[in-house]
């Protein structure tokens, strides 16, 4: 009777077969020319020198040796590799402890966890702006504040060496709600009782953070910092409309080299430079994903 | 015992003082956006804190009518609106039969979607500039627009399955028996069915789309197809000394985000929680 009923319901699903893939087609023509095809197209042609008027010339490895002797580029790597330390440690650390602070629920956590979605949902070039004015020599309010205290203060933010650097972490450093939503999010899965046995075996706090909530939120950490050094690797307003990678290449970053040379019909160039970008995105997955063992259930 | 309750002060202290402080760096440079686009220059310069002595709309009134920003309002508005409803109805359907049906490919499919979500957006910046340069759609919103709907792909499907996996197959299963299609199956019972899902879809690719920068500025380059992220930028050049009209423009900006947000705040931070993405 129940394998009768198994093959009526697999011919109704063969039927199906039809509006099935019917249904699939629009996301999958999507895919194919938003993804697939641009992903080829990025790798093949990162490896000739391409106009985008003549006909790709193959010249093998050259993007990739002039890149990396290109002092732009360098600087861009040695960036990504302060600012991923930064995101790592400081950005993901600041949201988890935001995250541990919401969990006791004392007065005012949901209006906070609340607040501090704002700066996430208006646009990143608008927020960039805002960051901007705020450290305008003449009318940005943290030279007005500083000036409070010692009126000789006049700096360019994001002008001047070694500031810009500073100014535009301070874009993003503390604005981790990404990071506290996904780490509550587990804090709040842990089972109660877990709590109380802990605390029927005489645990202090500071015992709970560190034998249960912690490890039980691994997982949540380790995705917090695939996805806040992800978006290091593809930050490009907070840099394009404020530094556009200066002074110097102090603040240079890969999109904006790629943006550049798009500009600058180099085609070619500009792939090889995302395809090191989608590298990098594949290999900070496999390095943290074994780091923290993420794959390995916590229960 | 008076040592613990130190303690617990001390923690208490710890506890608010770094909510304050979070509070303070979220709401506080909109806040001082906002207030400055109602004073003038100079108070803007002397007392960057205080409230601002007497409304005025004049910053508002004049970026609306001597500059094009109603026309930057609409080509958002166009822009963000058509994709996001075009790319729902196509993740709708797609993330429809990976909940419910089995199929070849079923897996393969799900997994080569999700993992586009790890595919940095701006490396694909130059064959995507070139196909909408081939289509003729260069410096056109609706070649913006095509290339948005691609955008929500991974975080679509991420929310869209299991909202239908939610919808109970019997339900399905009657509807046959009373002589339904494939079709009015969909539309009839799972789509309303799944309506929080897509709810929760339609408003996190609409604000990403409304907030977009890089695209729209690598595809277009009139005035007339400007969007109003964009916007901001030559916004700055023209009124570098007109500090009102600057925050006028940038508030016009943000505020649509930030009244979105409140109005679907529950959604929102549950979305971004359960996918763990954007940002």
């Amino acid at each position: 009777m129940s394998s009768n009923r198994k093959t009526a319901a697999s011919r109704l699903e063969r039927k199906n077969y039809k509006w099935i893939y019917l249904f699939l087609l629009p996301s999958f023509i999507v895919f194919v020319t938003f993804y697939i095809q641009p992903i080829f197209t990025v790798f093949y042609t990162s490896f000739t020198k391409w106009d985008g008027f003549n006909k790709p010339k193959f010249i093998g490895l050259t993007n990739y040796i002039n890149m990396f002797g290109n002092t732009a580029f360098r600087y861009s790597l040695k960036n990504l590799l302060l600012w991923s330390f930064i995101a790592a440690v400081f950005h993901v650390g600041f949201g988890v402890l935001v995250a541990f602070a919401i969990f006791k629920k004392p007065f005012g956590w949901k209006f906070t966890r609340a607040v501090f979605m704002i700066p996430n949902v208006i646009s990143a070039a608008a927020w960039a702006m805002i960051y901007r004015f705020m450290f305008h020599d003449d009318m940005g309010m943290i030279n007005n504040i500083i000036r409070k205290f010692n009126p000789d203060f006049h700096v360019q933010w994001f002008y001047q060496s070694p500031f810009a650097f500073i100014a535009v972490t301070l874009t993003w450093l503390f604005y981790a709600v990404i990071v506290t939503l996904i780490v509550l999010n587990d804090l709040f899965a842990i089972p109660g009782d877990l709590f109380e046995a802990a605390r029927v075996d005489g645990a202090s706090d500071f015992q709970l953070i560190k034998y249960i909530q912690l490890p039980l939120c691994k997982n949540a950490i380790g995705t917090s910092i695939i996805a806040s050094i992800t978006a290091r690797v593809a930050m490009y307003e907070q840099i394009a409309l404020t530094t556009a990678g200066g002074p110097g290449d102090d603040t240079m970053n890969l999109p904006v080299i790629l943006v550049k040379s798009i500009m600058d019909l180099k085609y070619g160039y500009a792939n090889a430079n995302g395809v090191i970008m989608f590298i990098l995105g594949l290999f900070i997955l496999w390095l943290v994903n074994r780091l923290f063992k993420m794959d390995e259930s916590v229960y | 015992m008076k040592l613990k309750n130190i303690r617990k002060n001390l923690s208490k202290v710890f506890t608010y003082t770094l909510l304050a402080f979070t509070v303070i760096i979220s709401i506080f440079p909109i806040i001082w956006v906002i207030m400055s686009a109602f004073k003038d220059n100079a108070m803007i310069l002397s007392d960057p804190f205080a409230l601002p002595k007497q409304i005025s709309f004049e910053p508002f009134v004049y970026i609306f009518s001597k500059y094009d920003f109603g026309r930057y309002f609409i080509n958002s508005f166009l822009i963000s609106v058509s994709s996001t409803l075009v790319a729902l109805i196509f993740f709708a359907m797609g993330s429809y039969v990976l909940a419910k049906y089995e199929f070849p490919g079923k897996n393969l499919v799900f997994i080569l979607y999700t993992v586009t979500l790890l595919v940095p957006a701006q490396s694909k910046a130059q064959p995507i500039f070139s196909l909408i340069m081939k289509l003729g759609l260069y410096d056109n919103i609706w070649g913006v627009a095509l290339v948005y709907v691609s955008m929500g792909l991974a975080i679509s499907t991420f929310i869209l399955k299991p909202a239908f996996m939610a919808v109970p197959k019997s339900l399905d299963e009657a509807a046959v028996i009373e002589g339904a299609n494939f079709f009015t199956v969909f539309w009839e019972i799972n789509l309303p069915l799944a309506k929080g899902g897509l709810a929760t879809a339609g408003i996190l690719m609409f604000l990403g789309n409304w907030n977009e920068y890089f695209y729209a500025s690598i595809l277009t380059s009139s005035d007339t197809t400007r969007t109003l992220p964009l916007a901001l930028q030559f916004f700055t050049e023209a009124f570098s000394y007109n500090y009102p009209r600057l925050f006028a423009a940038l508030t016009v900006v943000i505020l649509p985000g930030i009244i979105l947000y409140i109005l679907a705040q529950e959604q929102v931070q549950a979305s971004v929680a359960s996918s763990g993405i954007k940002g």
